[in-house]
């Protein structure tokens, strides 16, 4: 106990919380940023905090690593442009809030419930720790595999409108993923002959152009000036009348599926190689079969919109776990982080609770410090933040158009990216007046190389064996969830005849 | 056209050498061509601060990854070879060729200072019922293909460690590769794999807790993370030598006498106790060798992996 009053006092030293507060404003700024992801914000300050006494550097990238993905839900809501790839779930429902005039409480919803999520990870880390990472590092390839082909179960969830055209739209995403070299035999695949191409289709360049540039497309091509004048007028009085914070009816109505879907992006973060995007994904298509009111999701649902905001932060907590307790990665932002702890000479794994106990105890706190922190910051500017947009449409679109060109070179310093972008921004607004929705698509993206190359993995492992699929419990589970997930609306049938509710 | 062809090389010597008279007068580039965050990109960062106190200049720092480091560094290959324009060169630089992945290789550039190697070292879980490098391979010569051993992807430099054990004893393992050493690492502690050929400061944790135990460092000398663990070629297996490395060049046709500056100042800052500091805590091997030594260390490393690498029937295409 003395221990945690010493950590008490250790992080609210002015200095400390000095350096947590510029790292929760720059990471702000990032996360809001599409194309600057809370990983490279990390790498790049990982260097600069070398100089600093270990527990404020780690102040300032702790800072920044929780606000950044809360705040990448901001631009997908209101540009429908995930800020960082864990918040791809939070446009499903965030941005049709925005448009409804609801832009205020979905700001106020991603604020509260990625603070509330933040803080349940830290709590597991807390007192879980050493069951949960041991749970966790047992994850092999088959149990990847089954976790993304239940991930790509949700693409028909995602698809507004026709579902045949949400699974074409799913499966040429999948079969884009499998350009590049594979992941087995390193053999050149569609790379049309460029360097480019040789790691694949890169992600992020086509999510911020799919969802960015292909939406401003789409709503210049739509645009009547009079709808406009309505539409702003509407949105102005409804942003002004518009409250921040939830009632309590509507946190009490999501509060069992919001505190699951924490405990879910925890687990999720834990698993050493899966992170925030697939952890919201597969909470918002699990709360979505569960809900009471399915049919908002996708549409503004606030429940949705709380769901994915909740389990992409908890999920830092789990990563958190496994990096500290076994020395493991949970993510990519922890993988830098391992880099910076063995700066200032400490070496995570189990030894690091015993030996550098205080600094855990440090981190911990510091953890819950700067989901505080951002909790007050966004819930002052959420009112502001979503004003910024009550501007003409067209400044509107020329600054989500300059976002997005910005945003896809910062990643890498590639022109090619920025021309993958407006490929992608393209075919996302081809998609959208041909009405195939574009979310299928990203999944099949993201999840089609995890599925190929962990299929490949566990059958390298199991000498060619399938078996080794069923054989294995936690795969198996998460393979017979996924047939019932699939299976459930024709189970539902039998079960309930007439669709009587 | 033509005449302007033959000109321009001859015109950037001259502007090359009058420049190197006042080199450097301005801000330097360097790219790093790896995402930020790795070894590379904080090996690059740390260099760099030495070097602005060194050269009086600022360096600028650009990650420009993918395609295996080949489009980071056919971007500094295309640069003016002026010295302001440089590279960080990992040992991929050597192995892309053979990959067929692009055409650039190390001959591309005029290196100036290696920095530091990364050895590879064979390691298992503590329950394995290997204790020694002999044990491992006697069971791997009994039953081929059983062990199954993690790298950090097909064609990767940890691959090539365990292809160098095959060659050099006969054995045959079960190569599993995974995206980058810590999936590979972690699925070793999960029991889902029997050992891995990984950078010693990635299993580090691991021995800490006395979970793992490394088993052979297949790399030039011993390294620092394990000073008791032997190499291969202390075993006796001498052609085991695997070792992943971060030097630092410029576009080939830099003139020597800026070569000459970088030199100097890499060698004092690659010397820095800050820098030294550094590499011992993030365990990587503090291995300087000036541009001469570079120079002929690629050539060789040049020459192992393309007799090595087509070998291992991957990729090719």
């Amino acid at each position: 106990m003395a221990d945690w009053l010493n950590g008490v006092w250790n992080v609210l030293d002015p200095g400390v919380f000095l350096f947590l507060t510029l790292g929760v404003v720059g990471g702000g700024v990032i996360g809001a940023l599409p194309g600057l992801t809370a990983t490279m914000g990390i790498a790049i300050l990982t260097p600069v905090t070398f100089w600093f006494e270990p527990t404020k550097g780690f102040a300032m990238l702790i800072g920044l690593w929780n606000s950044a993905i809360f705040a990448g839900g901001i631009t997908a809501i209101l540009i429908n442009t995930p800020g960082t790839p864990a918040s791809i779930a939070s446009t499903f429902d965030g941005y049709p809030l925005y448009k409804q005039g609801k832009g205020g409480l979905a700001l106020g919803i991603n604020v509260i419930y990625s603070a509330f999520g933040g803080i349940f990870g830290t709590l597991v880390l807390m007192f879980f720790s050493f069951p949960l990472a041991r749970f966790t590092i047992g994850f092999g390839a088959t149990e990847y595999f089954a976790l993304a082909l239940f991930g790509l179960t949700m693409m028909a969830a995602v698809s507004t409108g026709s579902i045949l055209k949400g699974l074409i739209s799913g499966f040429t995403g999948i079969l884009l993923s499998t350009v590049g070299i594979d992941p087995m035999l390193a053999m050149k695949r569609f790379t049309l002959g460029s360097v480019y191409l040789i790691d694949g289709v890169l992600f992020l360049p086509v999510m911020i152009g799919m969802f960015g540039l292909g939406e401003v497309l789409n709503q210049i091509f739509e645009h009547r000036p009079s709808v406009e004048a309505e539409e702003r007028s509407q949105r102005r009085v409804n942003l002004s009348l518009g409250r921040v914070i939830p009632n309590w009816g509507e946190i009490r109505s999501s509060l069992k599926l919001t505190v699951i879907c924490a405990a879910i992006g925890t687990v999720v973060g834990a698993i050493p190689a899966a992170g925030g995007d697939i952890a919201s994904i597969i909470s918002w298509g699990q709360s979505r079969k569960w809900s009471k009111h399915p049919e908002e999701y996708g549409k503004g649902s606030l429940e949705g919109l709380a769901v994915s905001t909740v389990s992409n932060n908890s999920v830092l907590g789990g990563a958190l776990t496994t990096m500290l307790t076994l020395g493991i990665p949970g993510d990519a932002a922890t993988a830098v982080l391992i880099g910076s702890l063995m700066m200032y000479g400490m070496q995570p794994g189990p030894k690091m609770f015993t030996e550098f106990r205080p600094f855990v105890i440090n981190i911990i706190l510091l953890m819950l410090l700067a989901n505080l922190l951002f909790l007050v910051i966004g819930l002052v500017t959420a009112k502001a933040s979503a004003k910024v947009l009550a501007v003409n449409q067209r400044t509107v679109w020329v600054s989500v158009c300059v976002l997005c060109v910005v945003g896809s070179f910062a990643l890498n310093n590639s022109y090619f990216d920025v021309l993958l972008m407006f490929a992608a921004g393209l075919i996302g607004f081809l998609f959208r007046r041909c009405g195939y929705a574009p979310g299928p698509f990203i999944l099949g993206l993201l999840l089609g190389g995890m599925l190929e190359a962990n299929l490949r993995r566990a059958l390298v492992i199991s000498q060619g064996d399938y078996a080794i699929f069923v054989q294995r419990p936690v795969s198996c589970v998460l393979l017979i969830v996924t047939v019932l997930t699939l299976a459930w609306p024709l189970i539902k049938g039998r079960l309930f005849p007439a669709g009587g509710k | 056209m033509k005449r302007f062809l033959i000109l321009a090389p001859a015109l950037a010597l001259i502007a090359g050498m009058a420049a190197a008279g006042q080199y450097p007068a301005r801000q330097i580039a360097i790219t790093v061509p790896a995402a930020p965050g790795g070894a590379s990109d904080m090996t690059t960062r740390i260099f760099t601060s030495q070097m602005e106190k060194i050269l009086n200049v600022p360096f600028l720092v650009a990650n420009r990854p993918g395609a295996s480091c080949s489009i980071g560094m056919e971007y500094v290959k295309n640069r003016a070879p002026d010295g302001y324009n440089l590279c960080y060169i990992p040992v991929e630089s050597v192995m892309i060729r053979s990959l067929g992945i692009t055409d650039i290789s190390s001959n591309d550039f005029a290196f100036f200072g290696r920095a530091m190697t990364i050895p590879a070292a064979l390691t298992v879980r503590k329950e394995a019922p290997w204790n020694t490098f002999d044990e491992f391979v006697a069971h791997a010569k009994a039953n081929p293909r059983a062990i199954r051993v993690g790298n950090s992807g097909t064609g990767s430099i940890w691959h090539i460690a365990a292809a160098a054990i095959e060659t050099a004893t006969g054995v045959s393992l079960t190569h599993v590769p995974f995206e980058g050493g810590a999936p590979a690492v972690a699925a070793l502690m999960g029991a889902n794999i029997d050992a891995v050929t990984v950078s010693p400061s990635e299993v580090q944790a691991g021995v800490d807790s006395g979970e793992f135990k490394v088993l052979a460092i297949l790399g030039e000398k011993r390294s620092g993370v394990v000073p008791e663990v032997k190499t291969a070629a202390e075993l006796g297996y001498d052609n085991i030598k695997v070792l992943g490395w971060g030097a630092f060049a410029a576009p080939r046709n830099t003139p020597p006498e800026i070569i000459a500056v970088l030199e100097k100042a890499a060698a004092q800052a690659i010397n820095s106790d800050e820098v030294k500091k550094f590499f011992k805590e993030r365990g990587f091997d503090h291995s300087y060798l000036d541009a001469a030594g570079m120079t002929a260390f690629a050539k060789e490393q040049l020459a192992f992996y393309d007799e090595m690498i087509p070998k291992l029937g991957i990729a090719q295409k």
